[in-house]
């Protein structure tokens, strides 16, 4: 019977347990009440897990987009609030976290984590029919204004950040021969087919193709066959950073004089300066200016005012989407309609020639779902810094 | 021991709940259940739906692992058969939800059977390596064949049902709450046949049940199968409320949590799935709408959401240490301590 007795200790936690479930489970009901006027940017960002390292960079982008607009008088005098919750990159939470955002707000516009996160909401946002997203995916399957109404991508998708780099090496190297190393992951053969049809009508040929576990360690095998086809350009892409400086160290010490490439997620000047003395002259497509970039950008002035310690690329992508959403926002209310998808999806799609205070070197323009542009750069190692190696390509 | 609880044939004594009380309790949680939907709002139907697939899969997983203690981590790979199931019946035969949630279960019970023929050989550790290998096994196939969709996956319609489409949490819980409780009812009535009774022995002592003359080849396949059907009927679950599956959608952790909810829960208990699958799946939320509380807003959220998931493993640290049999004992002390209140327990 002893076993069995409950202890004082014992009882006094549980009770304590109970009580702190009993106020998680009360709390929604004590929400605030929401200032109506208030236009609201909800948020699934990955603030832990595999991908906290940019999912901070975006919270704290959208959190100052936010704080500069508020402290200019909002949007027609209207404040934003931003409502960020963490998703740890998984799908299921990142539902949750919008069902559990949008049944305390009325959101207007909504910032999404992953490709099987836009995927997974699509159709609730098509229902809800008032909320506009954007997210950390570029995937090219959601570059498609009729199946994904109410979504837009922050930049090229993947197929037109490889269209990006293969039109620079057109232009560099004419008739070059390019390799694709990619990741066996939705991510990693997003753009492989489409690209290597646009390479072929660039003129360039692709001499191999390699798919790796999304995690390899041991790429050996692989660069002794990327060494055979010896390309004049090797373009990673489904990777942040492993394997890249494997096949880097291992194809120089093998003697290839491939030049190397990267896209978005790998680019950010902090995992590129990872590759160490070997990554020198390593490239990639980026569609934002870096953080240190001397060129005349007043909102990377306003930034660096912020936030004198650098700023991640991640962070510039998720204040991009934050003046993205804010500007549809800010059309609508001009216009004197209604804050639906619809209609901030017209706004956005209204931009031409937006200046977005230099966080891209040009101005754009959002016809369809994504903003095609973006700019080869280069990692110059002793500078420890990522230096523009072309002009701004648009496609 | 409860008091006034007379039995007076072993139909009685065998019987799933035994006691006034019992009825009471089953029909508040009936209760409740029903009107959940009517009182919560969507953010607690979809928490409600989750956790409902969760423990179907956890109830699943026990009868294998906490039962039978045949160790196994491929559930999720189980599941993500049972819903490339139900996604390419719908897409491409338009056939029914029943039929296309049978046929999940039904097609995950025989990727379960394939699995289960190294148990006889292997055990323990060696047979939870068996059983990865069948997640990348089931990952590669989902990757690579066209009608699975390749990485991208499926997208499916809504479930639809007399008329209706399932297109919101609230009327998915009609689907998805009432197929786990009928599963639930079966696990825990499996344990009542000679059936169930076999699986106890097998974990108890393989070799003595065999010499009891219980067959270990049959008995094994037959927990696994039962246990992927479950995987794969949870797994059909999942389709019809995400609507949207890829490769990606079933990883390996998927299977480890799975594992670790019946751990918490309790191995061996149909009331540990239901705990287990319900702390694991909720404790994280709670703790993030605890942590709502506090004054700070979007600032604090990036610091706090590591020490959330920190608490989060402290916790199942803690219940594990203090209480190694899991939740479900911890519900049977409370009930316990009821039961004889106001003597000394």
């Amino acid at each position: 019977m002893n076993q069995q007795a409950m202890s004082p200790r014992r009882r006094g936690l549980m009770l304590g347990a109970a009580a702190t479930g009993l106020a998680a489970l009360t709390q929604p009901l004590a929400v605030l009440a929401q200032d109506a006027s208030e236009i609201v940017i909800g948020g699934s960002i990955p603030m832990t897990g595999v991908f906290a390292f940019a999912g901070v960079g975006i919270n704290d982008g959208i959190q100052d987009y936010v704080k500069i607009i508020n402290d200019a008088g909002g949007i027609k005098g209207r404040k934003v609030k931003y409502v960020p919750e963490d998703t740890a990159y998984k799908v299921d939470v990142s539902v949750a976290a919008f069902k559990k955002i949008t049944s305390q707000n009325k959101v207007n516009v909504y910032y999404g984590d992953s490709t099987g996160f836009a995927k997974t909401i699509n159709p609730e946002l098509e229902r809800n029919g008032n909320i506009l997203m954007a997210g950390a995916s570029f995937a090219s399957e959601l570059n498609d204004p009729k199946k994904y109404p109410h979504q837009f991508l922050v930049g090229p998708d993947y197929t037109e950040m490889f269209g990006i780099l293969l039109k620079h090496i057109a232009k560099e190297k004419p008739g070059a021969k390019v390799a694709f190393v990619y990741s066996d992951s939705e991510f990693g053969r997003d753009p492989i087919e489409k690209s290597e049809a646009a390479a072929k009508q660039l003129g360039l040929t692709v001499a191999i193709k390699i798919m790796t576990a999304a995690g390899s360690v041991d790429v050996s095998g692989e660069v002794i066959k990327l060494r055979r086809a010896a390309p004049d350009y090797t373009i990673f892409h489904g990777y942040i950073l492993a394997p890249i400086p494997e096949f880097i160290t291992q194809g120089k010490q093998q003697g290839m004089k491939s030049k190397w490439m990267g896209t978005f997620w790998t680019m950010d000047s902090s995992t590129v300066m990872k590759m160490g003395a070997d990554g020198d002259g390593f490239m990639g497509v980026m569609p934002y200016r870096y953080y240190y970039d001397t060129e005349a950008a007043p909102m990377l002035e306003k930034i660096r005012a912020m936030r004198p310690e650098y700023q991640s690329t991640a962070y510039t992508q998720g204040m991009l989407a934050a003046m993205l959403f804010l500007e549809s926002v800010k059309r609508c209310l001009d216009a004197g309609k209604p804050l639906t998808g619809d209609a901030m999806k017209a706004a956005l799609n209204s931009l031409k020639d937006f200046d977005t205070g230099g966080l891209i070197g040009v101005p754009i323009s959002i016809p369809g779902n994504s903003i095609p542009v973006g700019r080869v750069y280069k990692a110059d190692m002793k500078a420890q810094k990522m230096v523009p190696a072309s002009d701004w390509i648009k496609l | 021991m409860r008091i006034g609880t007379l039995k007076e044939s072993y139909v009685a004594d065998a019987a799933l709940f035994d006691s006034r009380t019992q009825h009471v309790w089953l029909a508040i949680a009936a209760a409740a259940l029903l009107l959940f939907p009517f009182m919560a709002n969507d953010y607690w139907l979809y928490m409600a739906c989750l956790v409902a697939i969760n423990i179907a899969s956890s109830a699943g997983l026990n009868i294998l692992t906490g039962y039978t203690g045949l160790v196994s981590l491929g559930q999720a790979a189980f599941m993500g058969l049972g819903a490339y199931t139900v996604a390419i019946l719908q897409l491409r035969w338009g056939t029914p939800l029943a039929l296309n949630l049978l046929a999940a279960g039904v097609v995950a019970m025989l990727g379960g059977l394939i699995v289960g023929v190294p148990s006889l050989r292997v055990k323990g550790l060696y047979l939870a390596i068996v059983t990865i290998a069948a997640t990348f096994i089931a990952h590669f196939l989902f990757a690579n064949f066209d009608f699975t969709g390749g990485t991208s996956g499926l997208s499916m319609r809504p479930a639809r049902v007399f008329g209706t489409d399932l297109d919101t949490s609230f009327r998915l819980y009609w689907l998805i709450v009432p197929v786990t409780v009928l599963m639930l009812l079966g696990a825990a009535n499996l344990f009542r046949t000679r059936i169930g009774r076999a699986f106890i022995a097998i974990r108890d002592r393989d070799i003595s049940a065999e010499v009891l003359g219980i067959a270990l080849l049959k008995y094994k396949l037959l927990s696994f199968g039962l246990s992927s059907f479950y995987a794969g009927v949870a797994g059909g679950l999942f389709a019809y409320f995400f609507r949207v599956i890829t490769p990606e959608s079933f990883p390996l952790s998927m299977s480890i949590f799975f594992l670790a909810a019946i751990i918490v829960g309790g191995m061996g208990s149909t009331l540990g799935s239901i705990l287990g699958a319900a702390f694991m799946t909720m404790v994280p939320e709670l703790l993030k709408l605890v942590f709502d509380l506090l004054p700070g807003g979007a600032d604090l959220t990036v610091f706090l959401a590591p020490v959330r998931l920190v608490i989060f493993g402290a916790l199942i640290i803690v219940f594990l240490v203090f209480e190694p049999l899991g939740l479900a004992e911890m519900w049977r002390r409370t009930r316990r301590f009821f039961h004889l209140w106001p003597f000394k327990n």
